[in-house]
């Protein structure tokens, strides 16, 4: 299988030693993984705060791109960004079928997403989230982004 | 004295010719061993030295290249993905197709 040699050797380097600001949360199977992240930084948006992302392995990763979302519970929220919907999915190069390496790994996709909150200075939801939200039927692998803004 | 050789074993090892510690970009596997799917290293799971100087075990590459979403580039540096040897990628592309050939009937 390939999805599982290579997540079972993430997973052993992962729970040796992680960045600074991401922890591991849970990964009992090869399918969900849990992970918070932080923004170390003064960054006033996200001082003090933790998110949880869940990751999705399909039996093809790192063919495929891992599904990686923020997750909203009692303790979580989802991050302010004008890439980040209100409903956690994320809108970035890196995980979408066009911008995804098979040599990204998941601390390096959560490396991206620290750096993608410590650059943001702005306090925003993206155009159209409501609507987004409420409609929006599909899984995120599935969404056709188009990468227009390369500013924030 | 007279020393009489009943029987010998003799052992070899090998390895590619690649930096000791350097593993595969995609499945993370040392290059010496095999890629995710093989069972036994060697000349049934071999490396695949791309034009852009980064390596993979073919199979790994193959299985990233057959993706349409690859576009053929390299996972590393997102040039085209092009074999440095255009014969290895050949041998290893038509393998499948002549080996019914081969077979006697």
């Amino acid at each position: 299988m390939f999805a599982s040699r290579r997540l079972g050797k993430e997973l052993t380097k992962m729970q040796g030693q992680l960045p600074p600001g991401i922890t591991l949360v849970e990964a009992d199977n090869l399918e969900n993984w849990l992970l918070d992240i932080q923004v170390l930084d003064a960054n006033p948006i996200y001082a003090g705060e933790t998110y949880r992302l869940k990751f999705t392995f399909s039996q093809n990763y790192p063919i495929e791109a891992p599904e990686v979302v923020f997750v909203k519970d009692d303790t979580h929220s989802i991050p302010w960004h004008p890439h980040i919907y209100t409903n956690g999915i994320i809108c970035l190069d890196l995980l979408d079928r066009s911008g995804w390496s098979p040599v990204h790994n998941v601390e390096s996709v959560c490396v991206s997403l620290q750096s993608m909150l410590t650059s943001n200075t702005r306090k925003e939801r993206p155009e159209g989230d409501e609507n987004f939200v409420r409609y929006n039927t599909q899984r995120p692998r599935d969404i056709n982004f188009v990468f227009h803004d390369n500013k924030v | 004295m007279k020393v009489t050789i009943k029987e010998w074993n003799a052992v070899a090892a090998w390895r590619w010719d690649m930096p000791d510690d350097d593993v595969c970009g995609i499945c993370r596997n040392p290059y010496d061993s095999t890629c995710s799917k093989c069972k036994f290293p060697g000349d049934e799971c071999p490396l695949l030295l791309g034009e852009c100087n980064h390596s993979f075990h073919m199979h790994c590459i193959f299985s990233w290249l057959k993706q349409e979403s690859s576009q053929e580039k390299c996972p590393m540096c997102r040039q085209p993905f092009k074999s440095k040897s255009q014969d290895a990628t050949a041998a290893g592309a038509e393998e499948p197709t002549q080996a019914p050939d081969s077979s006697p009937i």
